[in-house]
């Protein structure tokens, strides 16, 4: 989780990542972010973020990326 | 069959009262056999490249399943028997299979759409690149043909990803591909929204019908009294656009911004009015696009199903792929943060863009149309912050109404620039026509007369307008989320059937029946 709030910040540096989970639902992250995040991710997890799972439910709070990011490197 | 015919409304009066004496599990087989009496009645030979699609992608879908089934009972079977390094070389032998499957069905498949459409394109530049004299061919094309490769292969993909499972009967997979209505020119289906409707149990409803026949006149409506007029005088410039310039190229390219959006969103009321006759609900296609206050915007609001289409099985593969991963780091290591997260995207765009114009069809005039629009977008993008410290810098405030209204001008007049190669006869043409509006600009066309020897008289002129009125007050409201359908559908029974009298009668009094009865321009794709 640690690895994931640091790309996150990384990207977006004045977002509050710990408590915000209207990302999405607020248009906090824009598509390029998304892209930015989906990127990093897949990097760093060795994991594939696929079409189907740019969802605005598993974007919407870091909370939901990490269990995305679970989800993909346990399939 | 066209749409616009009285043949089709007897055909689709008949098959909505069979649709309803039906059983349910009659009423999808009944949809089944009118959409392939419709389409054979387009001929049989292109029927049979309906078939063909039908069964390849039908086929290789549960192939895929088939797949993903073998590779679960490998990893069932030796359960705890295997590092992480077997496991994850089993899935990528499995993923790789797959991967194999899909090309092959999409080669196949967009290959056909491929040499049908765009061999002669091909056979044209090959001759003047090398100087050779090979003749075309005349190939059979079949209806809406774009329309339902793209839906089955946005299915195929979907199956890929393990988005939803397969159909497993090859006649209800060939309704989804085949449901008549939105066969010749989309709204583009998603198999998850659409296919679970034809099982449902429909049952007959007044209302439903009069909604449905309600669409159906406003698209005729749109279609034969706006954009078959409008139709006369675009035909007229553009096409013999050498004599004319300034303001009647200004007209033909106003007149061909109206008439595109009457008979694309009009051939939509009627596609989806036909099909709410039979309670199928289609993805809308228009979002008041005229109205869209960027480029980017309005392709979120014109031929929405092809730009989702695109982003969805396009544009994200390409913006996610390792190739492009690497693009932006090394951008954004030489050129900076935004670059290096913006240029990715603009190149992706563009490649979309340039896919949207080839789409639009075999033509150079049409892939310029494209890409002129994903240039647009791409340097609007990565102006972005010199557009946003401008803002700031002169004190705009962006969310002011005349602020916003300055937006929509100035994405129309984007759009009708754009216009200009996609309703010219040649890329070349288009930018004749481009700087005879320039050059031959003079005000005084508006009072001497010339723009009534165009082929529209005074009267057709104030029918366009008044015509074009209604339309953009309707599309007002609907972007104040008002919706005039549920308005009118809450009045009393004289005043709805008197709207609806008004609306039919206007048709034939009103509509270009005589001087231009073309058919729907997107049913050519």
């Amino acid at each position: 989780m640690e690895e994931l709030m640091e790309i996150l910040e990384e990207i977006k540096p004045d977002v509050d990542f710990a408590v915000c989970d209207t990302l999405i639902d607020d248009g906090i992250l824009d598509s390029f972010d998304i892209l930015n995040i989906v990127s990093e991710l897949n990097d760093a997890f060795d994991i594939e973020i696929t079409p189907v799972d740019i969802v605005p439910e598993n974007f919407n709070s870091a909370k939901a990326l990490w269990e995305m990011v679970k989800r993909l490197q346990e399939d | 069959m066209s749409f616009i015919s009285m043949e089709f409304l007897l055909f689709l009066f008949i098959a909505v009262v069979v649709y309803y004496l039906l059983p349910q599990k009659g009423q999808w087989i009944w949809l089944l056999i009118c959409s392939y009496l419709f389409y054979l009645s387009s001929g049989i030979k292109v029927t049979l490249f309906l078939v063909v699609t039908t069964i390849s992608t039908f086929g290789v879908g549960l192939l895929l399943e088939q797949e993903d089934f073998r590779l679960k009972q490998i990893l069932k079977q030796k359960n705890g028997n295997l590092t992480a390094e077997e496991k994850k070389m089993y899935k990528d032998k499995s993923k790789c299979r797959k991967k194999w499957l899909l090309a092959g069905a999409l080669v196949f498949n967009f290959g056909i759409l491929a040499v049908l459409k765009y061999w002669n394109f091909a056979i044209d530049n090959w001759n003047i690149l090398f100087h050779t004299e090979y003749n075309h061919v005349n190939f059979l094309l079949p209806l809406g043909i774009s329309f339902y490769t793209f839906q089955s292969m946005g299915y195929l993909i979907d199956v890929y990803r393990k988005k939803y499972v397969p159909e497993h009967n090859l006649f209800r997979f060939a309704l989804f591909v085949s449901y008549f209505p939105q066969l010749l020119q989309g709204p583009i289906g998603r198999f998850d929204r659409l296919s679970h409707q034809f099982f449902e149990k429909h049952t007959f409803e007044l209302m439903r019908i009069e909604r449905g026949l309600q669409l159906m006149l406003w698209g005729f409506f749109k279609k034969m009294v706006l954009a078959d007029r409008a139709a006369v005088l675009v035909n007229q410039v553009f096409q013999n656009y050498e004599e004319y310039s300034g303001i009647a190229i200004i007209a033909a390219v106003l007149g061909y911004s109206l008439q595109l959006y009457a008979d694309f969103s009009g051939g939509m009321d009627v596609v989806m009015g036909a099909s709410e006759c039979f309670h199928i609900k289609l993805d809308q296609n228009f979002k008041q696009p005229y109205f869209a206050v960027s480029i980017s915007d309005f392709w979120h609001r014109w031929h929405i199903t092809l730009g989702t289409w695109m982003k969805d099985y396009v544009f994200y593969p390409l913006s996610l792929s390792k190739g492009m991963n690497r693009f932006g780091k090394f951008t954004k290591k030489y050129f900076g943060k935004h670059v290096g997260r913006v240029l990715p995207v603009c190149i992706s765009n563009l490649v979309i863009f340039f896919l949207v114009g080839v789409w639009h069809g075999a033509a150079w005039k049409f892939i310029a149309y494209g890409l002129y629009n994903g240039i647009i977008i791409a340097f609007s993008n990565l102006a972005a912050p010199l557009y946003q410290k401008a803002i700031a810098f002169f004190h705009i405030p962006v969310k002011s109404k005349p602020w916003v209204v300055f937006q929509i001008v100035r994405t129309f007049l984007l759009v009708n620039i754009g216009w200009y190669f996609d309703m010219g006869i040649s890329f070349s043409a288009a930018l004749v026509m481009m700087r005879q509006t320039l050059t031959g600009f003079s005000l005084s066309a508006l009072t001497d007369g010339s723009l009534f020897v165009l082929g529209l008289s005074v009267s057709d002129y104030a029918v366009l307008l008044l015509g074009s009125a209604v339309i953009f007050f309707v599309s007002l409201l609907k972007e104040h989320k008002i919706s005039v359908r549920e308005s009118i559908s809450k009045k009393p029974l004289v005043i709805r059937w008197a709207l609806y009298g008004i609306l039919m009668f206007s048709i034939p009094l009103l509509g270009q029946v005589a001087v231009v009865q073309g058919g729907f321009i997107y049913a050519q794709f």
